[in-house]
């Protein structure tokens, strides 16, 4: 009798404090979510960061993804149900994407950010346009092979959209010269087979004249493996982002040049302008819907001047 | 020894058809490449190995390449240790991980599937929080060239991680093949009631398996790490047990103890960087590259079992 007593009271008590629960602060909370836990996002952190400074009224939250679509749907369920009204989302696999960021702007205002997801009810797009920063490596790569020859690509997947965008930014620029193709070569972000794919490339191919990475980590990746094939000077590198050994690359004229995004300004812009649509103030967002943040080219001229901003932006 | 005869003629078989296709497969600088990588992985797989024997697994490994990658990179970069202070803090970790794996399975009895899961995922967290997710390097070795070199150089033509597991290999055949502990390594993974009642210090040999693969899990995360001179600490290692399991159940252990051989395992793992290395070599495209190592696996241990069973019923007849 008292234990049927305890339970109905212990129920009771239950019900009645998740109907008192308070759904949440009052202050609109807005997160950015990444696509997965690379270096690149410690500079959009930043941003974020900076933003948060600048927006007192606002809660503003940063979430790392484990680089699959699961994770982020858990990390986007997670958020909507503690009361989230803003997400600036790269997701990981855009095209199957849609239907969970669809349900997602349903009950919060979406921003996609470093990778575009058209098709779905995403508010703006803040990143990079991957189709001209692979026009901008592709002049590299004429500039460094003006007699034109052979290149190999290498990249972490070929599914992914920012992957895909580079390279035909690449075959746009290298249409119509002796440049071509031989082969693209994944690793799934296993970075022990990045550098064995361009170990094994150079073995297979020692005609190659030039390699080019497509993510951050394949960089340091050929890098490693031109230098312990002595072809560091022969053949002809261009990279992809700003990671610390591919700086120290490109200073050393080990590497043409890298083309940089501006993953600060994807975390602060993509904040800042989330903030104000999430408050009601919708021109933050352009009749584009689309915020393009402009690449750089980083030769061995400019790598110097970078270095130190980006030394300032890590804080470090 | 029937199994590693197979695997051992799959690989023969293997390595003639890539050199037919591709002759620059038997080139000098390919073959310091792929015995680098059979090196790096194999020294691992070894330790993995014995304690399969034992009945055992350990899915760990990879998360603790990335943990013990982060230390070396944080010891060396930021604090400075002496090289050989950093190297042997990585290689008594290792062992300390191992030791601690071992208890919890003999003294609390959980499956080591279990333990060693709940290993995966913490280590990988440690790492990522001790590196606050970045990815840490190496830079330009300034205060520790000779361990990059002694990492990543060759001895006369030879890459050092080969070197070092030809060494590992040889001890570790004497261990397992020629020693008292050998045949209680195998005994206990056979019928480990049997072997306690029959006097064997159960509890003893299989917290020394896993310890002994600690200390090879710490030598190969100094190889990787110096491979490829960063450590990224979400993905680096990821998975790379797989390769460890693979390499000795092709090469004879049987996932439920007591059957094992080093020879085997050294067959397993040269078998599993060789197929890696043709894909590339051979223009496969990298999306079959897992297609390609599970189909020809497959092949190797459906064959093997035909040929076992003939052989079986030939005798039986």
């Amino acid at each position: 009798m008292r234990l049927k007593r305890a339970v109905w009271l212990t129920c009771a008590t239950l019900f009645v404090l998740t109907g008192c629960a308070r759904p949440g602060s009052s202050k609109p909370q807005i997160a950015f979510i990444t696509n997965n836990a690379a270096d690149f996002w410690t500079i959009a952190r930043k941003g974020v960061e900076k933003a948060a400074a600048e927006l007192p009224d606002v809660t503003v939250e940063f979430r790392l993804g484990d680089g699959t679509a699961a994770d982020q749907k858990r990390i986007v369920d997670d958020l909507l149900a503690k009361g989230i009204t803003g997400i600036a989302i790269s997701p990981v696999d855009p095209a199957n994407q849609t239907a969970m960021l669809d349900e997602a702007a349903q009950r919060a205002v979406v921003f996609t950010q470093d990778s575009d997801a058209p098709g779905s009810k995403r508010e703006c797009y803040v990143g990079t346009d991957n189709v001209a920063a692979g026009r901008q490596a592709g002049a590299l790569l004429k500039e460094a092979l003006p007699q034109g020859g052979k290149i190999a690509l290498f990249v972490g997947k070929l599914d992914a959209r920012n992957a895909q965008e580079r390279m035909q930014g690449i075959k746009e620029a290298i249409a119509g010269t002796a440049i071509t193709i031989l082969d693209t070569r994944t690793d799934d972000t296993d970075q022990v087979r990045a550098k064995a794919n361009v170990a094994e490339m150079l073995v297979a191919h020692p005609e190659v004249a030039a390699l080019v990475g497509l993510w951050s980590y394949n960089g340091p990746a050929i890098l490693n493996a031109a230098r312990d094939a002595g072809k560091i000077g022969q053949v002809k590198i261009i990279t992809f982002d700003e990671d610390d050994e591919t700086l120290a690359g490109v200073k050393a004229g080990a590497i043409v040049g890298t083309v940089v995004q501006q993953p600060f300004e994807f975390g602060y812009q993509s904040m800042t302008r989330l903030a104000k649509v999430v408050k009601g103030d919708r021109s933050a967002i352009p009749p584009s819907r689309l915020i393009f943040i402009p690449t750089m080219v980083i030769r061995q001229s400019t790598v110097d001047d970078f270095q130190s901003k980006l030394r300032q932006l890590r804080g470090r | 020894m029937k199994k590693e005869l197979a695997t051992f003629l799959l690989l023969v078989v293997l390595c003639a058809i890539v050199t037919a296709l591709n002759p620059r497969f038997l080139s000098p600088a390919n073959l310091q490449n792929t015995a680098r990588l059979i090196g790096a992985f194999g020294i691992f797989s070894l330790g993995l190995g014995l304690v399969i024997i034992t009945g055992g697994i350990d899915l760990s490994v990879g998360s603790a390449f990335a943990l013990l990658g982060v230390l070396l990179s944080i010891m060396l970069t930021r604090w400075h240790l002496p090289w050989p202070a950093a190297v042997l803090v990585v290689v008594a970790l290792g062992a300390l991980l191992g030791a601690g794996h071992g208890l919890l399975i003999t003294r609390l009895r959980l499956q080591p599937f279990i333990v060693t899961l709940c290993g995966l995922l913490l280590y990988r967290g440690l790492a990522r929080f001790i590196a606050d997710d970045e990815t840490k390097g190496f830079g330009d070795a300034a205060g520790f060239h000779v361990l990059q070199r002694l990492a990543t150089g060759s001895v006369a033509g030879v890459p050092t991680p080969f070197v070092a597991l030809v060494v590992v290999s040889a001890a570790m055949w004497v261990l397992l093949h020629r020693s008292v502990y050998g045949r209680y390594l195998f005994a206990t993974g056979r019928n480990e009631v049997a072997a306690r009642y029959s006097g064997v210090n159960v509890r003893r040999v299989i917290v020394s398996a896993y310890v002994i693969l600690g200390v090879l899990t710490g030598v190969s995360a100094i190889i990787f790490a110096f491979y490829t001179n960063s450590v990224s600490p979400s993905s680096h290692g990821s998975f790379f047990e797989l390769y460890g399991i693979a390499a000795a159940v092709l090469g004879g252990c049987s996932l439920r103890g007591g059957d094992g051989s080093i020879v085997g395992i050294l067959l397993g793992a040269t078998l599993l960087q060789v197929l890696q290395n043709l894909v590339n070599l051979l223009g496969i495209p990298s999306s079959l590259n897992f297609a390609v190592m599970g189909g020809v696996i497959l092949v190797g241990v459906v064959g093997d079992q035909v040929l076992q069973r003939r052989a079986t019923r030939v005798g039986a007849a």
